[in-house]
């Protein structure tokens, strides 16, 4: 029987590492080992001390060196003995690089392209005017000045309209994403398709379409506002999410990402305490501007409070619970302490009563998209193409 | 207040699918893209750096530079074959080593240790929790290279067995059997403080 002591397997099972039944072998085992469970409790012991480890702040000071040492290319203790033959590869690089370029400017763009239309003006892709239509490929920017407008059908499933002042690339097409990157300028979409389809990349986050219509606005400093006229779109940056909804708005601030979306007929106070809370530097500056929030909020605006529970301190979490709670009634089974340890489960419940799009729709949309993707895309010639 | 976090972290929606348009953008020398992926895991790996370095706050930092600009150097390499956070701390785990041969400077373990901070708690509750910290740090610390960072990996990174082997290059069972033999030499060395925890 001495082959069957689970000595060996006590950390696995600790941390769950181990196959159901293997799991429930070890569990038996220690019921009846008075050797095996000792060591088990050893090793539990252990793992106790080991997770008192905790994360420790980078100091401020080695993003400034890593960009100095890159600036001054003084990458140092490395060897040299690269430079001689990298300077060759570059040579070649530099050779069939400005051979390609010299192919691609004498000739059309090859891949998928979309078509453009001139609405105004005169808009140009890559510097050139275009004439009343034109076709847009990957990497092509579209630029329109104050006077010029212009409409892109995005591939079969929608199309964008370019206002005056904007700047636009491709950045992908096939049959699973299309990108477009909008550097500055405002456009409008209107897509017919499953969600997760297209996408518009912003120097201040991604906005992705959920099926729906709106228009996406970006300054010359790099922050965008997002108003939403027909369905969702969803506002990305890292792991900073924001879900909006037809009838509301969201910014986005470069650096930061997403703010927190909020109904458009929401009051004036509420709109403006609302981006300092999201944006302000100072946390006195955001503490005043939560309890404008909170005091302006209506019944609507409980939408924009279920996104704050995520997004205020601890401190704070209690008094927006309780303006919610104030607002309309919470679900059955969620409950103040619940939400303010911020269990899953009931977060969660509230946001399907509030109809925040969940991750069941998300779920569902994904049938969707693959539905489209792998039939109807196939039909418009474009499944496949990656 | 970790309890918090852990709990935000899982509410909010994580997108993992930017890191790959990051590091695409990285690829091409984004310098903006670096910075985003620097923020995300500079205090990761600062405190891989530091545990495995004996608390060297110098060195760890050191380390900490070089691995992001290894990451800007080598990022092309990155084929996204393995998952980018494996291919990171396998750059981490190589630079610690290098570093820890170059390393002459000396810290004292517990002094640098105990400067962990935890916020909110009574001034009596927040030294005993530092010191107990900084016993627990200089224990790892103290442990072989073999069983220590595997430990790191775990407790830090907070990575799979499947991934701890990944980046130490070695199977499954291997890191089964370094993290029992890790726990074990930390409940000994430690044991007179169970009743802290």
């Amino acid at each position: 029987m001495f082959s069957k002591h689970v000595t060996s397997l006590s950390s696995a099972y600790f941390h769950d590492e181990l196959a159901t039944r293997e799991s429930q072998r070890v569990a038996k085992h220690l019921l009846s080992c008075t050797p095996c469970r000792a060591d088990f409790d050893d090793v539990k012991l252990g793992a106790r001390f080991a997770e008192q480890l905790q994360i420790v702040s980078a100091p401020d000071s080695v993003w400034a060196s890593v960009v100095d040492q890159l600036d001054n290319k003084r990458v140092t203790r490395m060897r040299l003995w690269f430079v001689k033959p990298l300077a060759i590869a570059a040579m070649i690089i530099l050779l069939v690089a400005g051979g390609l370029l010299w192919l691609r400017s004498n000739s059309d763009p090859g891949g998928a392209r979309w078509n453009v239309a001139r609405l105004g003006g005169s808009p140009r892709i890559d510097s050139q005017n275009i004439g009343d239509r034109s076709k847009l490929g990957v990497g092509q920017w579209l630029e329109t000045d104050a006077t010029s407008r212009a409409q892109i059908d995005v591939a079969t499933i929608g199309n964008v309209e370019i206002d005056p002042n904007s700047r636009v690339r491709l950045l992908e097409t096939n049959s699973s994403e299309h990108r477009l990157e909008l550097a500055r300028g405002r456009l409008s979409a209107h897509i017919l398709a499953p969600p997760k389809l297209f996408f518009v990349n912003t120097p201040s986050g991604v906005a992705e379409d959920l099926g729906c219509a709106y228009t996406l606005e970006v300054d010359e400093s790099g922050n965008s506002i997002l108003h939403v006229t027909l369905g969702w779109v969803s506002l990305q940056l890292i792991d900073r999410e924001s879900s909006v909804p037809a009838g509301a708005a969201c910014a986005m601030k470069r650096g930061v990402g997403p703010g927190t979306p909020y109904f458009e007929d929401a009051s004036e106070l509420f709109r403006v305490s609302l981006s300092k809370f999201d944006f302000a530097d100072n946390q006195s500056d955001r503490e005043a501007a939560l309890a404008s929030v909170l005091s302006e909020a209506r019944p609507r605006d409980v939408m924009t409070l279920w996104y704050l529970l995520l997004r205020v301190s601890a401190a704070d979490r209690a008094g927006v619970y309780d303006r919610m709670a104030s607002l309309v009634t919470p679900p059955q089974d969620v409950t103040r302490e619940g939400v303010l340890n911020l269990n899953a489960k009931m977060i969660d419940r509230w946001r399907a009563q509030l109809s925040i799009r969940s991750e069941t729709i998300r779920e569902k949309k994904s049938f969707w998209k693959k539905l489209w993707t792998e039939t109807l895309g196939r039909i418009h010639g474009l499944a496949g193409k990656r | 207040m970790l309890d918090q976090i852990v709990a935000t972290r899982e509410q909010l929606p994580v997108k993992e699918s930017t890191d790959s348009r990051t590091i695409a953008a990285c690829q091409q020398g984004d310098r903006e893209a670096l910075r985003v992926l620097f923020e995300k895991y500079k205090d990761r790996v600062y405190s891989i750096a530091l545990y495995s370095l004996s608390g060297d706050e110098m060195a760890a930092g050191d380390a900490t530079q070089q691995v992001f600009l290894k990451l800007m150097t080598r990022i092309g390499q990155f084929r996204g074959d393995a998952e980018f956070a494996t291919w990171l701390y396998r750059l981490v785990v190589n630079t610690c080593h290098d570093e820890h041969r170059k390393q002459r400077r000396f810290v004292a373990l517990a002094d640098s240790f105990l400067q962990t901070s935890a916020g909110g708690e009574s001034p009596r509750a927040s030294y005993a929790r530092k010191e107990l910290a900084g016993r627990v740090q200089t224990a790892v610390a103290e442990l072989k290279p073999k069983l220590r960072w595997p430990i790191l990996l775990k407790y830090v990174e907070g990575l799979s067995y499947e991934e701890i082997a990944q980046v130490l290059k070695c199977s499954k069972g291997t890191v089964a059997s370094r993290l029992n033999r890790a726990h074990k030499a930390l409940g000994r060395r430690l044991s007179h403080l169970k009743n802290e925890i």
